[in-house]
């Protein structure tokens, strides 16, 4: 059934002049969806562990513990201004080589590159949250927080109740642009061989000559994913609006 | 108010007084020397450890790397803010069907991967091209330009889009009850204010494509990354492994650091103006 629909859509396509014969190789297609799965497991963890990074980097930042603080910054400022490659090399091909030195005795090395991935892009990403989870903050009106302390709210319930609320309602639409950004991200997994869709697709464009169908295939893709993070902010946005603050 | 204008005069000279006599305790001046006394001592000692060697003689390889990533960036900066600033010219078309193909234009790029676009480039167009009767080779580099010039004008598009929006409409009537011309307003009225709107957000543009650049050493073309893998993998020692790709990270911030922080300076700047 499925195999016979395959069949009439690639002719079809065919007639366009896109060669997607790829699809009714059953290794071929497997590795293709598979390759598709690794990158929604990617996103799926690394949008909730950037968002934990954030939270606890612009934490860090705002503690104003002379110890803490400038670490930090300068970890914020070195992740800002160096390309992610890089950092993932720095993490994948050096770390790793040192961790896995170190534990060669100990049974091995128990980091994957899935693992390093998902790392450095949310240690990534966390920096970009830190910085509009801060302008969020710092956003709130002076005025709201002075008259919730006359109302006799506590330093605690200030914060929990009053300006984190705000803060994050402020910080939002920065915040999913950042996740539609760490989505785009994970492509720079296939750089140290995670099979992820674009990885997936350069083993397959490599038997057959059929880049193009298949650039438009990882294209819609991540398009979709991009368009299902900024649709999920907005209804988030819509949910929390609150009258008085934004439009 | 009154207070703190009499109190003012004297504190510049103080602070140029303690300036004077602190620049020997400037953290920078300090590591500065120690890492020269430091290289001075393994000159005279000849004991130099065998890592900073190595370094030394890849240097050359890895700053003409660091150059190959230069040269695309400007280059990609150039060619994408010209085709942006046309893209985004002509998201005003009085035309509905322009303006829906520049949204859609910006759109697409802006929302795709940089990588896959560099693929996309590098795969899809010939190695070399026939002009009439001579062959004309089409190096992978002039591909990843043109990979990376495709976000880089639909972003300046954006940009461009958002700084002439950002004038206030009353501008463009205030100007027209003045008796200009609307080329005349765009010229005179519109465009030196929305030039320094732009720089600011096209200098954070620059930055992210200097750091994309290094996605081109996944598609062969002999960059930063690719000439310290090559040393990496030729010298083939775990200190220098982990020597060399934390210069290659020092590399691009060093370079990138300081556009960043230039480009702060300009946002304080216009914020205070």
């Amino acid at each position: 059934m499925i195999e016979s629909l395959l069949t009439q859509g690639v002719a079809a396509l065919k007639l366009l002049g896109l060669n997607y014969a790829f699809v009714l190789n059953l290794s071929e297609r497997t590795a293709f969806v598979r390759g598709l799965g690794v990158t929604l497991q990617l996103c799926l963890l690394t949008i909730p562990f950037s968002l934990a990074a954030g939270v606890a980097i612009a934490a860090a930042l705002t503690s104003g513990r002379t110890w803490l603080v400038p670490p930090v910054r300068a970890f914020v400022e070195v992740t800002r201004n160096t390309p992610t490659l890089v950092q993932l090399y720095c993490a994948f091909l050096v770390l790793n080589m040192i961790i896995s030195q170190q534990l060669q005795s100990h049974g091995g090395n128990p980091m994957t590159p899935f693992v390093w991935v998902v790392i450095v892009v949310s240690l990534h990403k966390g920096v970009f949250h830190a910085e509009a989870l801060r302008a969020g903050i710092e956003a709130v009106p002076r005025v709201t927080l002075e008259a919730a302390r006359s109302l006799g709210f506590s330093r605690r319930q200030l914060l929990w109740r009053v300006e984190l609320p705000l803060a994050l309602r402020f910080a939002l639409p920065s915040l999913v642009n950042n996740l539609v950004d760490l989505v785009k991200m994970t492509a720079v997994a296939s750089a140290i061989a995670v099979g992820e869709v674009t990885y997936e697709s350069i083993m397959i464009w490599t038997q057959r000559d059929n880049v193009l169908e298949l650039l438009l295939l990882i294209l819609l893709y991540f398009g979709l994913l991009t368009w299902l993070v900024s649709l999920a902010g907005h209804l988030l946005e819509q949910r929390l609006r609150m009258p008085g603050y934004g439009q | 108010m009154v207070s703190e204008l009499t109190l003012a005069p004297p504190a510049p000279t103080w602070k140029l007084a303690g300036s004077a006599a602190s620049a020997w305790r400037k953290p920078w001046f300090l590591a500065a020397s120690a890492v020269l006394a430091v290289l001075l001592y393994w000159m005279l000692t000849n004991s130099t450890p065998a890592v900073l060697v190595y370094l030394w003689t890849w240097s050359p390889a890895l700053l003409r790397g660091l150059s190959a990533n230069i040269g695309i960036s400007i280059l990609t900066m150039a060619l994408g803010t010209a085709a942006g600033l046309l893209v985004g010219a002509l998201s005003f078309s009085p035309l509905r069907l322009l303006r829906v193909a520049t949204r859609c234009y910006v759109q697409v790029f802006r929302n795709a991967p940089v990588l896959v676009l560099i693929y996309f480039t590098t795969y899809l167009f010939p190695f070399e091209v026939r002009l009439l009767s001579w062959t004309v080779p089409f190096p992978d580099w002039i591909k990843v330009v043109l990979g990376l010039a495709l976000p880089a004008s639909a972003n300046v598009a954006e940009i461009f889009r958002g700084a002439i929006q950002s004038i206030p409409s009353a501008q463009w009537e205030a100007a027209h009850s003045l008796a200009f011309r609307r080329s005349e307003i765009f010229l005179l009225i519109v465009l030196p204010q929305c030039v320094r709107r732009m720089l600011p957000p096209w200098m954070n543009l620059y930055a992210g494509i200097t750091m994309s650049t290094a996605l081109a050493s996944l598609v062969g073309v002999h960059d930063l990354v690719d000439a310290a893998q090559i040393a990496s993998n030729t010298v083939a020692r775990t200190d220098f492994t982990i020597l060399v790709y934390f210069t290659l990270l020092g590399l691009f911030f060093a370079y990138c650091y300081p556009i960043a922080c230039a480009t702060r300076a300009l946002e304080r700047h216009h914020d205070r103006h």
